[in-house]
């Protein structure tokens, strides 16, 4: 599903050229769950934010279900993400202003979805997470496990191939991030496909696969199943 | 659909959660609208006028330009002539009508006052879209005894509308006439240079009608019909030439009689399109018309409007992107979720266009609740209805689409623009030097500065007229105006007057109506004005005497051949003992008189026109037509009671009404009072608006640095260290607007000044006080948002790193 041969990415500021990415290459097939891990600043959200299709390599090939997407403009990048793509946050990132099922239904409106077929396909989501009874309040008047329990659900709420997640239990408690990392586990059994960015060894051990960055490159990588 | 929904919902609870914020967006941008919507009202009132006659395109009036002793002179006023004349020999002159102004005596119930009134030609009614409630407008003049009246006065007069056929009392010489009511006419609208509520047949002698010489003569307007395929330039000169053969006996004849001047020429006739008299200055609306306009108003107000309604869409979008910085999350979060660009763009510009929806209603109806208080300020009579005019409907939509995409368009681009991974990653810092709000703060605070200062010229030049000394004591003065008084019946009403305590003394006079030439010893040519006075005049008035002697009794040469002058006359004469100069009046027989004194200049005229050459005489020829009656303080009651007893029983027949002097004079001026008030309200409005715009950008600016201001409070700065970060910026933008707008607003006041003979001196303390009050007000309005951010607690905005 995903292929990346020797990515670059440099930030720049007037005077100094930092690289985040430096000739990575590594590949996802399609069902699996990858967990990426590394220092801070070693370039896992970087890589991330490219997959994501947000933010465009320097250097490099990246190609995603076969398409090479690395000259892509905005639009066709933006047109691809709401599509196939799902992210969940550390910070959740849920829109203030915006109800529950407002925030779950937002990429359904961009993707065109009637509003019969959007009523029911965000019911279903938030029975799946556990959250249809909180439909009507904003994300202020909810707790930080049931916020990110929203997250996920607008994540996959399009059914997305792909959702990436960037620390997506930061922010938690155990408990409430072992909740999360099931949900998780459970879309990766149902046939999505997951990449992770994670600090923590007891979050990676839910994945296939851990990836291990350290300064922009891969040092390591160990298959756990 | 959903898209929109989901885009107003949005908006609706931004806007409800942020209150002040869109209280102050919207109020401040709907103050710009209203007070542009209010001035465009003024201004389509004021180019509009005269316009509802059909034919107005094809109405002109008859005017002259004569250049005398170097100078040209403006006339719009003609005489018996002009219209019968030209209208008979010039090809393309279809039809003509004259109108005189005037007054005549009515009977009402025993009583009787003096009326308002207009003598026209049969043809009025045909040349003017007046509408009539009963009469047939081609034959309601014909007779020379039939009188049309307006609805207001078949009210005044009658108590109902339907007088058709009723008879009017008029005073002809000293007998009432019956007039028959031949017509009733719609009161004329208030946008019509000619107002009348008594239309009269026009009365002309067969002498005068056939005397050449009236063509020298100018006290009524001519208006001339032409065929609408005629070429105006093409009938001006067969007027001209036309003119030029039938006048040049009578020309002749003033030339031998009254002398004309080094270069008297005959003057060449034009014509003025009925459409632009209202607003023309030089050739204005008088002797019959009315309410003679000034474009320098509404230059004035429309330059108000665009500034205000510039700096509040300046603040729309400035406050726009103060509060993105709080949106921007959200902005992030539709990227990642699949929004494009062009969604977002369309989103915010909506928002812009929810905001200035709202704003514009509100403008309406804060224009229907301040019309009333406008029209008093403005003396006009606006109505909502006039606001429901095509024209001007589409000017509104025209500013509504303007300002929404104008305040609108910046902030969609700008906000959609952020890259969402640098939002959520809280890597973003908006909108780098923001040099572009920058410039819009110079340009706001520059445009509020020169109001300010253009306000305080105009206002306090109003205030140097309104206020200024006359050079005379106008208190405890009543006037009486009566015309043609004889001297002898002016001595027996003046004795008569005398006889109670409470009057101090009676001037009779006839000062600043007539204007005439005479020669000086030197032979040379003076123009001045001419008055007939008594002894008590100088003295009644306090005028002081700097050379010479008043008028007195005991001199009997003062009564036939002594004059008294003016400084003014003293200096255009260039005499350096004018005590004993001598003035010919060349065309009375060469008769010579003799200055006995000098008085000290006085304002006369308005204080808007210069002091000009006097000439006082107690000369017996001339009648008085106005006694000034000095009475004691706190006497009014008794003495007015006085005065109207003696009028009546030297003046049976003429209809009495006195005025206090002081309150002419102010009224002279009440428009320049109202202005005032008006530019007064605008330059607060500005300078409100501008506060607003500061405001956000203040808003802006602290949570752009609260992470700055949260390290620089932990390594141990004070409330006022961080109060004078955030206050400098600003401070070094409003010193750069005063710096822009001080120099412009210097030159454009000294311009606009000229206009004026006696003004103040601009000097140099109006822009220290303008630049203070600027700084000041700048400085509140930064220091509330700097205090609430100085003392906010560093640890929350820290947290997020």
């Amino acid at each position: 599903m995903i292929k990346i041969t020797d990515l670059e990415k440099y930030y720049r500021t007037e005077e100094v050229q930092t690289i985040a990415l430096n000739k990575l290459s590594f590949e996802v097939k399609e069902g699996e769950f990858v967990a990426v891990m590394g220092p801070s600043g070693c370039g896992k959200s970087t890589l991330l934010n490219i997959l994501g299709l947000l933010d465009d390599p320097d250097n490099g090939s990246f190609i995603f279900n076969g398409i090479e997407v690395s000259g892509f403009n905005e639009r066709k990048r933006a047109n691809l993400r709401k599509h196939n793509i799902g992210f969940v946050f550390q910070s959740f990132n849920l829109i203030d202003e915006l109800t529950v099922f407002e925030n779950v239904e937002l990429p359904l409106i961009y993707t065109g979805v009637k509003p019969s077929e959007r009523k029911k396909r965000v019911h279903e989501v938030l029975e799946k997470m556990q959250i249809m009874h909180r439909r009507k309040h904003f994300p202020q008047q909810l707790s930080g496990g049931q916020q990110q329990r929203v997250a996920v659900a607008r994540a996959v709420v399009n059914n997305p191939k792909l959702i990436l997640a960037d620390e997506p239990t930061g922010n938690l408690d155990s408990s409430n991030g072992n909740e999360v990392m099931d949900l998780l586990t459970a879309l990766n059994e149902q046939g999505t496909t997951i990449v992770m960015v994670t600090h923590s060894e007891h979050d990676a051990k839910f994945s296939h696969r851990i990836i291990r960055m350290l300064d922009g490159e891969k040092v390591t990588e160990n298959v756990l199943v | 659909m959903a898209m929109i929904r989901n885009y107003l919902k949005i908006a609706w609870r931004n806007l409800r959660r942020n209150k002040v914020y869109s209280l102050i967006n919207i109020l401040g941008l709907s103050l710009g609208l209203s007070c542009a919507m209010l001035i465009l009202l003024y201004v389509k009132d004021e180019v509009s006028f005269d316009m509802f006659h059909e034919n107005v395109n094809n109405i002109y009036r008859v005017t002259q330009e004569k250049t005398i002793n170097g100078k040209l002179h403006k006339n719009g006023n003609s005489g018996y002539l002009q219209g019968p004349r030209f209208k008979q020999n010039v090809a393309g002159i279809e039809s003509f009508v004259r109108i005189q102004g005037g007054a005549e005596d009515i009977k009402k119930d025993g009583a009787i006052y003096s009326q308002k009134v207009l003598r026209v030609d049969s043809t009025f009614f045909s040349i003017f879209s007046f509408p009539l409630l009963e009469g047939n407008p081609k034959t309601c003049l014909k007779n020379p005894n039939s009188i049309i009246v307006s609805e207001d006065f078949a009210e005044k007069q009658f108590g109902r509308l339907n007088v058709y056929g009723e008879t009017v009392m008029i005073r002809q010489d000293s007998i009432f006439t019956p007039f028959k009511v031949t017509a009733i006419a719609k009161n004329s609208p208030q946008n019509s240079s000619i107002q009348f509520d008594v239309l009269l047949p026009f009365k002309v002698s067969v002498e005068d009608a056939n005397n050449d010489l009236n063509w020298y003569s100018y006290f009524l307007n001519t208006f001339v019909v032409l065929n609408p395929y005629s070429d105006k330039t093409d009938i001006e000169e067969q007027m001209q030439a036309f003119y030029e053969k039938d006048a040049s006996g009578a020309f002749k004849s003033m030339i031998e009689r009254y002398g004309g001047g080094q270069d008297a020429t005959m003057g060449s006739y034009l014509l003025q399109p009925y459409s632009t008299l209202h607003l023309d200055t030089e050739r204005p609306a008088q002797n019959g018309l009315s309410n003679a306009g000034n474009p320098m108003y509404s230059y004035i107000l429309s330059g108000i409007a665009l500034f205000v309604l510039i700096i509040a869409c300046i603040n729309f979008i400035n406050l726009t992107i103060a509060r993105s910085i709080k949106r921007a999350k959200e902005i992030g979060i539709r990227k990642v979720v699949g929004g494009d660009r062009k969604q977002l763009i369309i989103q915010f510009l909506g928002e812009s266009f929810l905001l200035c929806f709202m704003a514009f209603a509100m403008a309406i109806i804060v224009v229907l609740l301040v019309l009333p208080v406008f029209n008093e300020l403005s003396n006009k009579a606006l109505s909502f209805s006039y606001l429901l005019d095509f024209r001007l409907i589409l000017a509104y939509l025209g500013l509504f689409l303007f300002t929404a995409l104008s305040a609108g368009f910046y902030p969609a681009l700008v906000l959609s623009k952020y890259n969402p991974v640098e939002i959520l990653y809280s890597r973003f810092n908006i909108g780098g030097k923001n040099y572009l709000q920058r410039f819009l703060v110079v340009l706001q605070f520059s445009l509020a500065s020169f109001l300010i200062i253009a306000t305080f010229t105009i206002y306090r030049q109003f205030n140097y007229l309104t206020n200024a000394d006359l050079g005379y004591d106008d208190s405890n003065i009543i006037s009486i105006s009566k015309g043609y008084i004889s001297k002898d019946k002016a001595k027996l009403f003046k004795n008569e007057l005398l006889t109670d305590v409470n009057i101090v003394s009676v001037a009779p006079n006839n000062v600043g109506h007539l204007w005439t030439m005479a020669k000086l010893a030197n032979e040379e040519e003076i123009n001045f004005s001419y008055a007939v006075i008594d002894e008590s005049y100088f003295p009644e008035l306090k005028i002081p005497i700097v050379k010479g002697r008043n008028f007195s009794p005991d001199h009997p040469m003062d009564a036939s051949k002594n004059i008294m002058v003016n400084q003014a006359f003293v200096e255009k004469a260039n005499w350096e003992n004018p005590i004993g100069q001598t003035v010919n009046f060349f065309y009375n027989q060469n008769e010579i008189y003799q200055v006995i004194g000098v008085i000290k200049d006085y304002h006369f005229l308005s204080l808007n026109q210069k002091i000009e050459p006097q000439l006082f005489t107690m000369i017996s020829n001339i009648s008085f037509d106005n006694f000034d009656i000095k009475i004691k303080p706190n006497s009014a009651t008794q003495s007015l009671k006085h005065i109207e007893e003696s009028f009546k029983k030297i003046f049976p027949l003429s209809p009495y009404s006195y005025v206090f002097k002081d309150d002419v004079n102010k009224e002279a001026y009440q428009a320049e009072a109202k202005w005032r008030k008006i530019l007064l309200f605008g330059a607060l409005l500005t300078i409100f608006i501008s506060c607003i715009g500061l405001f956000g950008l203040t808003v802006l600016s602290s949570e752009k640095r609260t992470k700055e201001i949260g390290i620089r409070k932990v390594l141990g700065a004070s409330v006022s260290d961080v109060m004078n970060i955030l206050s400098l910026d600003f401070l070094k933008l409003v010193a750069i607007a005063l710096a822009i707008a001080i120099p412009i607003a210097w030159m454009a006041s000294n311009t606009w000044l000229e206009n004026y003979p006696y003004r103040i001196d601009i000097g140099w303390k109006m822009f220290v006080i303008t630049a203070t009050l600027v700084v000041i007000i700048a400085l509140i309005t930064v220091a509330f948002q700097a205090i609430k951010t100085a003392l906010a607690n560093p640890i929350n905005s820290l947290r997020n790193e």
